[in-house]
């Protein structure tokens, strides 16, 4: 058993927390779902604004709101957009798709890169390579995204005129997807590379400090066989919890991206629906990152486990 | 080492014919004689003709309302070749244009625009008050549509600009018509016709209505752009991916005109923006109903400067009648005057004196004064400038900044003492027109801050609502502006001028005052330079 019977507990009283917080934040929030349905041109009766009320469904107390949250939720039921005016489930399904064809290559490029030079940079000596790869991680870290994506459209698109300006895509091939995701991909990729780097760096750095690199030493291993045979495996777990939180950072940190490349992704989704206070789609969309994110931490969890015996004998 | 070698070549070699491949597809790009537009996505959410109102604003072109707005400010036919009204203004009539097709061959008819209103009124949440007004509908023996109204109403035919009209051969097969969404061709009788919408590639494009019968446009069809960003936007304007800017009732932002001006290749559209920057107030509480007050805060703001850092000088002074000179029935007003000594002493002669010494007034019966200025995202520069000055003339104000649903949910429950907001051009017209849809306390709605209920301005409302006699109606807007210029429920910040780029291969555009460039006349009216296939880049 890679996981504990309690900690499948704590992960559904987690999700049935997380669903509850889902259905209250929006609700708490202050503004009006009807308010941009109107326009501005309206003389609204309150008969009006009642019949409306009815169709969306919020003329109901918000315990009968709340009820028929979870109802909709067993029966996989997700409402359709005040807004958008489709199926919240085809509108996540449709916005989805393209941001993990955005997340999960960069994810990818960002655990493998950040990880193995972040590694590397904590078992080598501190000299000028080592300080300047450290230095450009630690910029990129600090730089706000959308500040980033700017730069890089820049130079790419306008300067050189290299890579399109916008959207997902232009004709639909393959090659025309890829020309349009290359910038968003490189962008976010250098993000989680350096939050991966900064961690591993740093967890490299104090195992190699351990009473096993000495023994490994005196066995007459040296150099890099050290830091992959087995520094590396113990060093990695911090980066698994991050990765696994990634999905829920990198979902809503898109937004920016979304903005400068002018996506179409649930980044925007979310932003857009928040703006309109459009609850179907905002539970929708939270439900399935929590979904994710909770996932994602079961998996992390179960290699934790398996990477290391000392987790399993816990659990 | 030898490996690694190799690795790099090989990925150098990969990333090299990429962007040689990248950079060949960016220039080879040729087009027909088309009109790319770009604007940004905000407030575009899905293909529904019916539910989107930005989707439904650019499908003008395709499914023509029955009216429009001409260059100079008159109402005319779209889809109709005339109307008339009834001296009550209680039956309208509208006789159709018989040269029109939908893109499928058929007719288009009385018969279309009867069902599209009445499906507008029954299932689109913004048209439902059409019900509250129209008492009927039908099509008489001239084969005319007439509407009998509820009440008397002179601005039907103005608030006919905005419901587009659909084929009834199509739409009444469809079940659920606001949620119907469809990114493929769909069956329009204007001179183009939307041939594909595809937000993933953020891209709406127009084709040439092979049934229009009217005068032949030069372009091959238009295409629309979303860029969610206006800093991108401009990128691809000056690169050349992109021949105009449209935005409803906003301007080219002004800092990039210069930029844009020193490239040498675009042309710029100047005119007098319909719309305005206003400073409103509640005047359900105090001190913002004492009118006293509210003359002497106009005097504390510094207009000169405002023009100068918010639009960078790009608009004048505004009178203190509100409505700008671009108005039709325009009346000229005193202008408001920054005077800061003159606001001092108006503020102390109506009792608002600083009493306990902290360097702001308060109220003529010794209460602390500390007043709200409710703003949304849009207007923080603004807001903030009007802040200080009313902090020079001693009041104390504090800014409360909030997103546009919370905004217009604090601002109908009265919670704000003054606000910093716009009217649209379309919302200058609305209601009895000159701005009066914005002041009304019966109304609701978005933007509009309905905070007048006096007797005397309703019944000018009244009055406007229920004629169309010209010289009435001259009176009446003359009378609309006095009552703005002595009662100030609003105070115009400036009157801006809109700045619209256009590659100067385009000529002959014809801006209308409801929607700017986006209009059938301006795309029929458009001429291009080089008319052959063009290579842009």
């Amino acid at each position: 058993m890679f996981v504990s019977k309690k900690k499948v507990l704590r992960y559904f009283i987690a999700l049935f927390i997380i669903f509850t917080l889902n259905f209250i934040i929006p609700r708490a929030m202050p503004g009006d779902p009807i308010t941009n349905l109107l326009g501005e041109n309206f003389i609204a009766s309150e008969t009006m604004i009642q019949e409306l009320k009815i169709e969306l469904g919020l003329n109901k107390s918000l315990p009968a709101q709340y009820l028929d949250y979870w109802k909709d939720i067993f029966t996989l039921r997700f409402g359709y957009s005040y807004h958008f005016n489709q199926k919240v489930i085809s509108l996540i399904y449709m916005r989805m798709k393209w941001t993990l064809a955005l997340l999960f290559p960069s994810i990818l490029l960002g655990a493998i890169v950040g990880t193995l030079l972040g590694a590397l940079s904590g078992w080598k000596k501190n000299n000028m390579p080592n300080k300047a790869t450290t230095w450009v991680f630690l910029a990129t870290y600090s730089s706000p995204p959308y500040f980033l994506g700017i730069i890089f459209l820049y130079i790419f698109s306008f300067k050189w005129g290299l890579l399109p300006f916008k959207g997902f895509y232009e004709t639909g091939t393959l090659l025309d997807v890829i020309q349009h995701l290359f910038l968003p991909i490189l962008i976010m990729s250098a993000f989680t590379a350096s939050r991966n780097y900064m961690i591993m760096r740093g967890s490299v750095l104090i195992e190699k400090e351990k009473l096993y690199v000495v023994y490994a030493h005196a066995k007459g291993l040296y150099g890099n066989s050290i830091l992959f045979r087995h520094i590396f495996k113990n060093a990695s777990l911090p980066v698994f919890t991050l990765i696994a939180l990634d999905f829920g950072f990198l979902l809503s940190g898109a937004l920016f991206v979304e903005i400068v490349f002018s996506m179409n992704g649930m980044g925007t989704l979310i932003y857009e629906a928040l703006l309109s206070r459009d609850y179907p789609v905002l539970q929708g969309c939270f439900l399935i990152i929590t979904i994710m994110v909770i996932a994602a931490n079961f998996i992390a969890d179960i290699l934790y486990s398996i990477i290391d015996p000392r987790v399993r004998e816990k659990t | 080492m030898a490996n690694k070698n190799r690795l790099s070549i090989a990925i150098l070699i990969l990333f090299v014919s990429f962007f040689y491949f990248c950079a060949e597809k960016q220039h080879g790009n040729i087009k027909k004689n088309i009109l790319k537009i770009g604007t940004t996505r905000g407030g575009f959410k899905s293909a529904s003709l019916l539910g989107d109102t930005f989707l439904a604003l650019f499908a003008r072109i395709s499914n023509p309302p029955l009216m429009t707005m001409a260059k100079d400010g008159k109402l005319e036919g779209l889809v109709t070749a005339r109307h008339e009204v009834s001296e009550d203004c209680t039956k309208w009539k509208f006789y159709f244009d018989p040269d029109l097709f939908w893109s499928d061959g058929t007719k288009v008819t009385a018969e279309d625009a009867k069902f599209s209103i009445k499906l507008l009124a029954e299932v689109v949440p913004h048209a439902r008050w059409l019900h509250e007004i129209i008492n009927e509908v039908y099509i008489d023996e001239d084969n005319a549509l007439v509407f009998e109204l509820e009440r008397p109403y002179s601005r039907l035919d103005f608030d006919l600009t905005t419901y587009n009209i659909l084929p009834k051969h199509i739409w009444k097969t469809i079940e659920d018509p606001l949620r119907h969404t469809s990114n493929d061709e769909m069956v329009g009788c204007g001179p183009f016709v939307i041939e594909k919408i595809d937000l993933n590639a953020g891209l709406i494009r127009f084709r040439k209505n092979p049934y229009w019968k009217g005068f032949q446009p030069e372009l091959d069809g238009i295409e629309l752009h979303l860029y969610n960003n206006n800093d991108v936007l401009a990128f691809a304007l000056e690169r050349g991916k992109v021949d105009t800017y449209y935005r409803y009732a906003s301007s080219y932002p002004y800092p990039n005109i210069e930029r844009l001006k020193a490239t040498d290749e675009f042309d710029f559209l100047e005119e007098p923006h319909y719309g305005l920057r206003f400073l409103g107030f509640n005047l359900n509480k105090k001190p913002m109903s004492d009118n006293h007050f509210r003359k002497a805060i106009s005097y504390a703001i510094d207009y000169e400067e405002i023009i100068k850092l918010d639009i960078l000088g790009y608009g004048e002074i505004p009178s203190r009648g509100f409505i700008p000179p671009i108005m039709p029935a325009y009346k000229e007003t005193e202008e408001l005057e920054y005077d800061l000594e003159k606001a001092k002493c108006l503020l102390a002669e109506a009792g608002y004196i600083d009493r306990n010494g902290d360097g702001f007034r308060e109220t003529p019966d010794a209460r602390k004064m500390k007043l709200l200025i409710l703003i949304s995202m849009d207007y923080v520069r603004l807001a903030e400038l009007v802040q200080d000055y009313l902090e020079a003339a001693g009041i104390d104000a504090q800014l409360k900044t909030v997103d546009y649903n919370t905004w217009i949910s604090m601002k109908d429950r009265n919670n704000y003492d003054l606000v910093v907001s716009r009217t649209s051009p379309w919302g200058m017209f609305m209601h009895a027109s000159w701005a009066t849809g914005y002041f009304d306390a019966r109304r609701t709605g978005e933007g509009v801050l309905h905070n007048v209920d006096d007797p005397n301005f309703l019944k000018l409302c009244d009055d406007i609502l229920s004629t169309k006699d010209e010289e009435k109606l001259i009176e009446y807007a003359s009378h609309v502006q006095d009552y703005y210029a002595r009662f100030l429920p609003a105070v115009a910040l400036y009157w801006s001028r809109t700045v619209i780029p256009y590659q100067k291969r385009f000529s002959g555009w014809s801006p209308n005052p409801l929607f700017g460039l986006y209009n059938i006349q301006n795309f029929l009216n458009l001429q291009i330079r080089g008319q052959d296939t063009l290579s842009f880049n």
